[in-house]
């Protein structure tokens, strides 16, 4: 079953508000996109509707999580960058508020350059002490939303428009730092695709093709961009101390080509030695159209990944 | 017992002034134009909290949306007696608790403030989450900033009757004279027309005009409410009153000596007492 992780969200929030009656959420006028619209349904009086005005929202929820409430704000992942002052502002107010940024990346097509969130993992990543979840299906959307909900602190929760398939199942373990391995025989680890979200799916068709021309490659996906457990990483990929590392990186990602996954993953390998590194992302202003004609165009769809793999051996 | 508000806001001068000069920097001009409208809101009788209890769910609250009046906000609760003066003294100082600009080192602070025109929207949310009353202190340089009328617009919107802004026009900004200068007509026709309830205060100095709008903008009209007064930068020290190029500014020791002079007699042990809540129901 096909289902946007951003509707996956909505129907995360419904559960929760159940659950945990301090959370109240907040949205910029575009509830039936976002799908903050079911919370309201079912809670109208938690639900706050701040209209057009994301910078005077994200402080609103500043406020009211001094107050003991737990707020989730949610808007396009574009239009959140506009409350980045705001945002960095929260986290000298140790706030604990929860971000929802949707229709993020080239993926989103046809509305064109100017609606699709690529500045975003960027600007949260440049936050102190924000978390990152940028999750690929329904389940680890369900899974990471409660994590929200749960602990203390600035989160930005990145969700797509597409519809995507489901990945994983109820009793898989997600977790702040967290990643989960896509491998086929587990032998071949010099080969590695890091990435998350809807390019996730991307690589994982890359994979499969790759398969059938006899390469294995590792693939990883970094549902968590900030934090990065980097001693699980480092463990799971087989690196050990002393031990030269002679792995091939690359790394996809729907987001602008600085400061994205892509940096993250090259923070966690910035002191070792003899890491190659190969980052795909968007790097030209992308324009209306499939989401499959700009992941094309941007060089992050499953045909442009193979072809890095096949030259890096 | 009453408190004293006039010598009150003389101890306050004394505060802001001395903890300024001491940490060789910060605004003390633009807490003096807010000394008499702060002093009558703590120690009037309007804020309503239990200084013991922070987190007590009953408190109102304050926002100080102009974040580089910090020095006032500190010597507020110094004032009140749960600050002491050694420690007010250790402003903008490394280890302190005391940051040029409030944040959440120091217990009393709601939230980080510092950059202009968000106190507002943190007010609005505070005060849809259950608060009796929140205030927020505004400067008129901050109301340039959009964020300000986007909380103008909601809190008309949720008819929050609880949000209470004290808008201080000084006159004047960083490097000179604000949008509007001295018109606080054109702020009530601009705050009025977002729905707003607005209450002038001619002169924002006179404790007996600030009392008189305390007294009629609490109340319980299904509308957001501001005070606006009229206040001069650098009340109080005769030379930085009105001018430009002190913002940011502090005393030298010997212009500091002077201005303490002037003062006349500042009763250093004198501490006010905020009022509790009349519904703390424990």
């Amino acid at each position: 079953m096909l289902i946007a992780t951003r509707q996956a969200y909505g129907e995360t929030l419904v559960k929760l508000g159940t659950k945990y009656p301090e959370i109240v959420v907040l949205d910029a006028e575009v509830k039936n996109s976002t799908y903050a619209e079911f919370f309201k349904q079912k809670f109208p009086k938690r639900f706050f509707e701040c209209f057009i005005a994301e910078q005077n929202m994200v402080s609103m929820a500043v406020g009211m999580s001094r107050m003991g409430k737990i707020p989730f704000c949610s808007t396009f992942a574009a239009f959140l960058t506009r409350a980045f002052d705001q945002i960095r502002m929260a986290s000298y107010s140790k706030a604990n508020i929860k971000l929802i940024g949707s229709h993020c990346g080239v993926s989103i097509g046809f509305d064109g350059a100017s609606q699709m969130g690529l500045e975003d993992i960027s600007m949260m990543k440049s936050i102190a002490n924000s978390t990152i979840f940028y999750p690929a299906d329904s389940i680890s959307t369900e899974k990471l939303t409660e994590i929200m909900a749960l602990t203390k602190g600035i989160f930005y929760l990145r969700t797509t428009r597409e519809k995507t398939p489901a990945l994983y199942n109820e009793n898989e373990i997600f977790e702040i730092g967290g990643f989960k391995i896509h491998k086929f025989k587990a032998q071949n680890k010099k080969i590695i695709i890091i990435t998350a979200g809807i390019t996730l799916f991307e690589a994982l068709k890359a994979q499969e093709e790759l398969a059938k021309e006899g390469i294995e490659v590792l693939l990883i996906d970094l549902y968590s961009i900030k934090p990065i457990n980097k001693e699980k990483l480092l463990l799971e990929l087989g690196f050990t101390n002393g031990k030269p590392f002679s792995h091939k990186i690359i790394t996809v990602e729907d987001h602008y080509f600085d400061g994205g996954l892509g940096d993250a993953v090259l923070n966690v390998f910035a002191d070792i030695p003899n890491v190659a590194i190969k980052k795909l992302a968007v790097t030209k202003i992308p324009h209306s159209g499939t989401p499959l004609e700009n992941l094309k165009s941007a060089g992050i769809d499953a045909e442009t990944i193979s072809k890095a793999v096949n030259r890096l051996i | 017992m009453e408190n004293n508000l006039t010598n009150l806001c003389k101890l306050l001068r004394y505060f802001v002034l001395t903890s300024t000069t001491k940490a060789g920097s910060g605004h003390p001009t633009t807490c003096l134009s807010s000394i008499e409208l702060l002093s009558t809101l703590f120690f009037g009788g309007f804020y309503k909290f239990d200084l013991q209890n922070p987190d007590n769910p009953n408190n109102d609250r304050l926002i100080f949306s102009k974040g580089h009046a910090a020095p006032l906000f500190y010597s507020l609760y110094a004032a009140a007696g749960v600050l002491n003066y050694e420690e007010l003294l250790t402003l903008r100082k490394f280890k302190s608790r005391l940051e040029g600009h409030p944040t959440m080192d120091f217990e009393y602070t709601e939230a980080a403030t510092g950059s202009l025109g968000q106190g507002l929207s943190i007010g609005l949310g505070m005060a849809l989450s259950g608060v009796p009353h929140v205030f927020v202190l505004l400067g008129d340089g901050e109301m340039a900033e959009g964020n300000i009328w986007e909380a103008m617009e909601l809190s008309s919107y949720y008819k929050t009757a609880n949000l209470i802004g004290i808008l201080d026009v000084n006159r004047l900004g960083q490097s000179g004279e604000t949008l509007v200068g001295w018109n606080i007509g054109s702020y009530a026709e601009k705050i009025s027309s977002f729905g707003w309830e607005t209450f002038l205060v001619n002169d924002g100095h006179n404790l007996s005009q600030i009392k008189k709008a305390y007294k009629l903008a609490i109340n319980s009209n299904p509308k957001p409410k501001m005070i606006i007064a009229k206040t001069v930068k650098g009340k109080g020290v005769s030379h930085l009153e009105n001018k430009e190029g002190w913002h940011g500014k502090v005393l030298s020791e010997e212009k500091l000596r002077e201005a303490i002079k002037k003062l006349g007699n500042v009763d250093l042990k004198l501490r006010g007492k905020i009022k509790k809540g009349d519904w703390v129901n424990g």
